[in-house]
């Protein structure tokens, strides 16, 4: 076998399609692969991961490499970092590229670490540069950015931030050799005693439109304004990180960079200065709104349109409106 | 990493940190437009302007360890640096909360963001201190936000790893650690010798009283040089060869009016020829 530009695709929940960042990290490995005469392999380890699989060939990927199992459904730290480390081998792997979810903090600087590799995450760009990967991350959360290059003798493990790359066409019928990974025994140090509430509903991440209260909002019981104007407009509430401290939302509300990151049409930033950490969450919506009653909040050099007024007679106004036109 | 017996010799826990930039001094300079790179290319130049802090998260995970003691188990606690001259000031502070001892790794490779080179020192000083059951970590710098650390030091100690928690317990020789995921709260349970990353829902930590901050300033750190431990200087991982400062352009549309309704109305009428508002 010769070296593959691999991409890791971990926690595929039972018969799951690809996701738009699993598909873009293809994209993005196969840019990478051109440029160093190679093919791209793609990483599946999860339940059930015919589908996936299927949908990865036609995507483009050369070599398939498959980790079924109903316990992998979720990131199983040791243990899904030993069935990565396989790949590695068997794709023969100097680059890795890992898309963007909540394990990729964990999986890319283990994996890196075991294989005396090295790691980037959050990489906004990644290319290549006298021969070798570059990878270009935010710092400080978005306030710089840094380019690093890799010292390591082991492979350049790289998580992806969103938007590094165009998902590759589909070719139905398309296919690639497959090869089945071992599967080791679950590393018995972590063990999971109280599993997380099993939310099915929508995802903050998926939304089309979420609308995003912040310290502005003056206090906590104001957050039901945040909460009736995205329900009008068919969106999600999300929440800045100091409203999250404060007890007025939820943590799987918070956008951010240490929250989810969110991508939908419309951002509605309510009473949210803009801080780097916060838009490192939001920066990629297509329009972003904003409503501070400071012209100079940093949130109106990102946002598209701005009201500059009191959140506390705006909402209910949009909130009227909302209603008025899905009546 | 041999643990010792958690039931009979107390628990040694060490708690990393390191010194950043204070986060929010360096966002309003980058607001600001003030936000240079130095002449290397690849670091800030604030004009000493913007202090250097103990890394918040790093705080937190001094917390979490006062914790495990407050709920008494018997415990040492030692904090460690990896960072230049400068970067000891922060153990005084961890001292005044609580820690009992505080080693500074001194290195001139520190600030280039390779937390792989960070974790060898680290891995190399917890070998020497030889009876560490449990490692504290933030769960990421706030400078270069990649959360490096705590996974590869796992990995080189070949200790348990559990990332993003809000809280740590030791119960009967092993841990109990609530984790915060994107669907909520779940809890492990760990062997030791283990390494855990502490993440901000944890909470404030603690301030140190004015006693103890007069004590802990005449605490001297214990001293090491990164080349106890380093196979070779420079980085091993990573390294930051470049840093760059976007140049946000602002193109904001500011919708104006004679009362907040009449923005609103404006603003959906916007965003709906856009047909940015679905359906
Ligand atoms: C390492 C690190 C990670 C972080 N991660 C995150 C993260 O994931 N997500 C996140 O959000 N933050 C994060 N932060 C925190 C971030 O730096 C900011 O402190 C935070 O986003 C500020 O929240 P805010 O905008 O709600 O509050 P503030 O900064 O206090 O802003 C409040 C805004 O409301 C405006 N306002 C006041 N009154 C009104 C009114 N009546 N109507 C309208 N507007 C009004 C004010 O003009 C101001 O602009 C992180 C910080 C660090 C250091």
């Amino acid at each position: 076998m010769a070296e593959h530009v691999l991409v890791l695709v971990t926690a595929i929940e039972a018969g799951g399609p690809l996701r738009d960042a699993d598909g873009e990290a293809l994209g993005a490995a196969q840019a990478l692969a051109r440029e160093r005469g190679c093919e791209v392999a793609c990483a599946l380890i999860g339940a059930d991961v015919a589908a996936a699989a299927t949908e990865a060939a036609e995507r483009g990927a050369g070599l398939i490499l498959t980790a079924d199992a109903a316990g992998l459904a979720a990131f199983d730290g040791g243990r899904s970092v030993t069935i990565a480390a396989e790949a590695v081998g068997r794709a023969e792997a100097r680059v890795v590229l890992i898309p963007r979810g909540p394990d990729v903090l964990e999986l890319a600087p283990r994996l890196a670490a075991r294989l005396d590799g090295a790691s980037v995450v959050g990489a906004t760009e990644v290319r290549t540069a006298s021969d070798d990967v570059v990878a270009v991350a935010a710092v400080f959360g978005g306030a710089a950015r840094a380019e690093y290059a890799f010292r390591a003798p082991g492979p350049h493990v790289i998580g992806l931030a969103p938007a590094v790359a165009e998902v590759p066409e589909r070719r139905p019928g398309r296919s690639a050799p497959a090869v089945a990974l071992a599967i080791p025994e679950a590393d018995g140090r972590v063990r999971t005693i109280e599993a997380a509430p099993d939310v099915s509903g929508p995802r903050l991440e998926d939304a089309k439109l979420v609308v995003a209260g912040g310290r502005g909002l003056q206090d906590g019981e104001n957050f039901a304004l945040i909460r009736e104007l995205a329900q009008a407009l068919g969106g999600m509430p999300g929440a800045s990180r100091a409203i999250v401290d404060d007890g007025w939302a939820s943590f799987e509300q918070q956008v951010g960079l240490t929250g989810k990151i969110v991508t939908p049409d419309v951002y509605f930033a309510v009473g949210i200065s803009g801080a780097s950490q916060h838009m490192a969450g939001c920066a990629n919506a297509r329009c972003i709104v904003a409503v501070n009653t400071d012209p100079e909040a940093p949130i109106f050099t990102f946002a598209d349109y701005g009201i500059v007024d009191d959140a506390l007679d705006v909402l209910p106004a949009l909130v009227r409106l909302a209603r008025e036109r899905g009546a | 990493m041999p643990t010792a017996d958690a039931s009979g010799g107390g628990l040694h826990i060490v708690v990393c940190a390191k010194q950043v930039l204070d986060p929010d001094g360096v966002n309003s300079f980058a607001f600001w437009g003030r936000l240079q790179v130095g002449g290397d290319g690849r670091s800030f130049d604030t004009g000493e302007m913007v202090p250097r802090i103990i890394n918040a998260y790093d705080e937190q995970a001094v917390e979490a360890a006062l914790r495990i003691r407050d709920a008494r188990v018997d415990c040492r606690i030692t904090v460690v640096t990896v960072g230049d001259e400068e970067a000891g000031a922060i153990l005084k502070r961890c001292v005044a909360m609580g820690a009992d001892d505080a080693v500074q790794i001194v290195d001139a490779a520190a600030g280039l963001g390779d937390g792989f080179r960070t974790a060898r020192l680290l891995a190399g000083l917890i070998a020497e201190l030889g009876d560490v059951d449990l490692v504290l970590c933030g769960r990421q710098g706030s400078d270069y936000d990649q959360g490096t650390v705590p996974a590869a030091l796992a990995e080189r100690l070949g200790a348990a790893l559990v990332t993003m928690s809000a809280g740590v317990a030791v119960e009967g020789g092993t841990l109990r650690v609530v984790r915060v995921t994107p669907r909520g709260e779940e809890v492990v349970r760990a062997t030791l010798p283990a390494v855990v990353s502490i993440s901000n829902e944890i909470g404030t930590p603690r301030y140190p009283s004015s006693r103890r901050m007069m004590q802990a300033r005449r605490q001297r750190p214990e001293r090491r040089e990164a080349s106890d431990y380093e196979g070779a200087p420079g980085a091993v991982g990573v390294e930051v060869t470049r840093l760059m400062v976007p140049d946000v352009q602002g193109h904001c549309e500011i919708i104006e009016g004679g009362s907040a309704a009449e923005k609103a109305e404006r603003l959906m009428a916007q965003l709906h020829e856009r047909g940015l508002l679905g359906g």
